[in-house]
């Protein structure tokens, strides 16, 4: 048994689930105290061991009935279906399979193990054929036979057509042999059935032995391809796990947050606690104790050009503070285009996906107008610039990309003399920055940091100069 | 101690925590193979709680340590008590004098004193916080170490020697080794991700919300007056309301109070006006409150629509 979980936990690390020595050697000790003749207390006992995240649950149960449990799952479902089929009683189906061998016995010839096997329905002996089989193939593929999948080798290597010229052959007898019994019918169709069932079983013991080698793509790798893959070819797929990919990015942030929080260097003499601490030289303060320094949450406002130019990256950006809204002591949105409007509301209400929708759909401001950062920038210092403070900051989303209209760089500039910090993301590459309508030369020097943030991993990074 | 995984579930259940084998079979490991084990799982399902159920049913005290941000050694460790090391001091100071006495030199003065030290650096003046308190019980005890994802990356890094060897070294005395190992239990709401070192040392629990039928034992067995028809209600409305995208989703310890709360008000099956009334006691957001609405219409709707049947059922009952 010892072996066979060694080998579960190699498959269970190819698969990406991190298993340690000391959690193998915590399976087995696990395993002595509960035996393995419960199948349930069996499969709690390496979870709990082996397992350590909660995103490895999922993986780990389908692993184990791959592996422990092979293909008995689905041969208790293909004789459930045939019983079915039939119209036969558990016990009936089991008289079916002693006529079927006594039958068997009589039939001229040899027939292959597999044959027997299968018609027997010798499930021990069926699934050892067929993952032998399936091993050799998976271990030793020879490149000639690339030309053909794994599907196709598999049905050469168990010799599937020899396996149905015997059904045939047994058929034959069978109907030379009695010509009206009803029982017999059973069996026929059985025969037929189960000639697809091994195709079924085969297909099935392909998929698990190459899940089992870590062939198939694992999210993680789909994952971090993702990260490097520019917001503009995102396809609605890419959107989808993007999701998954901003919590992730929330939640790093909340990590980062919630680790600092160190004794600060300066601050307020703290009277009492130096008192206390001081005890020890008899009351004398040798050591000052100070205030600790107040974790200040930053207050953010974001605007976020929202024209169709950087749709793709705009609605990541969206979700993205969306997602972090409660990290922060206050954010407030923008959207604009040619018009800047506040989604803070719309944000607070609703959940992430309709408020995001909403603001892309044109409700709060008419997003077929051609962008017009200046005149935008203009209205929010005219409506919004007094909201800014020393605490305060401002994220500002979009290419730049003006459209030969006024740049109204002027309002960048003042923003930045108030605010704490002015960043400029452009989803465009730094090297086209400055062709064409784009005003990024103009626009950059007033912000603290203008990055291209054109994949999440770039994100990653600018990410850590926002926090606090 | 447990003896079989059976023995957990009933022990725990004497405790009115319901829980399944699997659960069962991991409190069983870490209690027989002597390992912490963490609990994850989304808030208010019953994480807390079965640390304290499983100290009540091995009748062996529990020592709680909630963790936050900014817990250091001195508050879940150990700390000098220095006002009472002074204080001896103060008191002893005659006796110290006759000590010092036969001292000729400074130096040999010094001596006599380094000789005492240990008398002032000892369990005497340790003030044993939770952990400490733990490992140098006499009897067996129950360590909760609640919500661990709260504390700082460095604590954590400092529980590892506590949860692995079960020993604590104070630089002053040395390695204190635990006289019993404690069964620890260590919950986390997720909110930051272990280190794999500590979840090396530990067994992995994940919680989740029961399934309908165990929801509804655990109504009926919590709320004593609480009628079969509401408690299946209830449960098929929470986990309609569980799928929902909520900002906080409704947990156990949640629709129990709010069970309690239909139960006071002696309601026997639920009608909108009324779920409209207590549903703050299950939401805590306006959002989510507005969005559970639709949610509870359609189940209302539905319920209408199967009840003429069970209506008259009733009828015939009654003539």
């Amino acid at each position: 048994m010892q072996s066979r979980v060694i080998e579960f936990a190699n498959v269970l690390r190819r698969n990406g689930i991190r298993v340690s020595l000391s959690e193998n050697m915590d399976a087995f000790r696990a395993l002595e105290l509960l035996g393995i003749g419960d199948q349930q207390l069996f499969r709690s006992a390496l979870r709990a061991t082996l397992v350590k995240r909660t995103g490895d649950i999922q993986p780990f149960d389908e692993l184990f009935d791959y592996f422990f449990l092979g293909i008995g799952q689905a041969l208790d479902a293909l004789d459930r279906k045939i019983m079915d089929d039939l119209g036969l009683t558990p016990e009936q189906f089991q008289q079916m399979l002693e006529q079927i061998q006594k039958l068997l016995k009589e039939m001229a010839g040899e027939l292959s193990e597999l044959t027997r096997a299968l018609l027997q329905n010798n499930r021990a002996e069926l699934e050892r054929l067929l993952r032998e089989a399936v091993e050799q193939e998976m271990n030793g593929g020879t490149p000639e036979s690339l030309r053909h999948t794994p599907y196709t080798r598999m049905m050469m290597r168990l010799r599937l057509e020899r396996v149905q010229s015997e059904i045939e052959r047994f058929r034959g007898m069978l109907q030379m042999l009695a010509q009206s019994g009803e029982a017999l019918q059973d069996v026929m169709r059985y025969l037929d059935e189960r000639m697809r069932d091994l195709n079924r079983l085969l297909r099935e013991i392909i998929q698990q032995e190459q899940r089992k080698q870590g062939v198939e793509p694992r999210d993680n790798q789909q994952r971090s391809a993702l990260a490097d893959k520019s917001f503009s070819f995102y396809t609605e797929d890419d959107i989808r796990r993007m999701n998954d990919a901003v919590a992730r990015l929330a939640q790093r942030l909340k990590n980062r947050l919630s680790v600092r929080r160190k004794k600060a260097v300066r601050g307020r003499f703290n009277v009492k606690e130096t008192l206390r601490k001081n005890l020890q030289y008899g009351g004398v303060p040798f050591q000052i104790q100070l205030d600790r320094r107040k974790k200040t949450k930053p207050q953010v406002m974001v605007l976020c050009d929202i024209s169709d130019s950087v749709l793709n990256a705009s609605r990541f950006m969206l979700q993205f503070v969306y997602s972090v809204q409660d990290l922060y002591a206050k954010v407030r949105s923008f959207v604009f285009v040619a018009e800047i409007g506040e989604v803070t509301k719309l944000f607070e209400d609703n959940d992430i996906s309709t408020a995001v929708e909403t603001a892309l759909k044109g409700d709060v401001i008419d997003v077929f107008s051609h962008s017009n950062f200046g005149r935008a920038f203009e209205q929010f210092h005219r409506n919004f610039f007094p909201a800014i403070t020393s605490k305060t900051t401002v994220l500002i989303i979009g290419d730049g990309r003006n459209n030969y209209n006024r740049p109204a760089d002027w309002v960048l500039r003042e923003v930045r003399r108030k605010a704490k910090q002015l960043i400029w993301l452009n989803p465009e590459s730094r090297m086209t920055w400055g062709i064409g309508d784009s005003e990024m030369p103009r626009y950059a020097p007033h912000c603290h940091v203008a990055e291209e943030c054109r994949s999440i991993s770039q994100l990653y990074k600018i990410v850590d100069l926002i926090t606090p | 101690m447990f003896q079989s995984v059976d023995e957990v579930i009933s022990g725990l259940g004497k405790q009115n925590y319901l829980c399944n084998k699997s659960v069962a079979t991991v409190v069983y490991l870490g209690t027989r193979l002597q390992k912490p084990i963490l609990v994850e799982g989304p808030a208010g399902v019953g994480k807390t709680e079965l640390g304290k159920v499983l100290a009540e049913s091995l009748g062996m005290e529990l020592i709680r340590l909630q963790c936050y941000e900014g817990l250091d050694e001195a508050k879940a460790l150990y700390e000098w008590e220095y006002a009472k090391q002074l204080l001896y001091t103060q008191i002893l100071k005659d006796k110290i004098g006759e000590v010092l006495q036969g001292a000729k030199t400074l130096k040999e003065a010094v001596d006599y004193v380094a000789k005492q030290d240990g008398v002032f650096f000892s369990d005497r003046f340790l003030l044993p916080r939770p952990l400490l308190r733990a490992l140098l019980s006499d009897q067996q005890v129950v360590l909760l170490i609640d919500e661990i994802d709260k504390s700082d990356a460095e604590f954590e890094a400092f529980l590892l020697e506590v949860l692995s060897d079960f020993q604590i070294t104070v630089p002053e005395i040395g390695t204190l080794k635990a006289k019993h190992v404690p069964l620890v239990v260590l919950t986390s709401n997720n909110s930051r991700e272990m280190s794999d070192a500590l979840k090396r040392r530990c067994l992995h629990l994940y919680l989740d919300f029961p399934e309908a039928e165990r929801e509804k034992e655990i109504i009926t067995l919590k709320v004593p007056g609480v009628g079969s028809k509401l408690a299946d209600e209830v449960v098929r409305l929470l986990h309609r309301l569980r799928k929902l995208d909520l900002k906080k989703t409704p947990s156990i310890s949640e629709s129990l109070d709010w069970v309690r709360a239909l139960t006071l008000l002696n309601i026997k099956e639920l009608d909108h006006e009324l779920v409209d009334q207590t549903m703050s006691a299950l939401m805590k957001y306006e959002a989510d409150i507005r969005k559970a609405h639709q949610e509870l219409k359609s189940f209302l709707a539905e319920k209408q629509a199967q009840r003429p049947a069970a209506g008259g059922g009733e009828k015939d009952h009654l003539h």
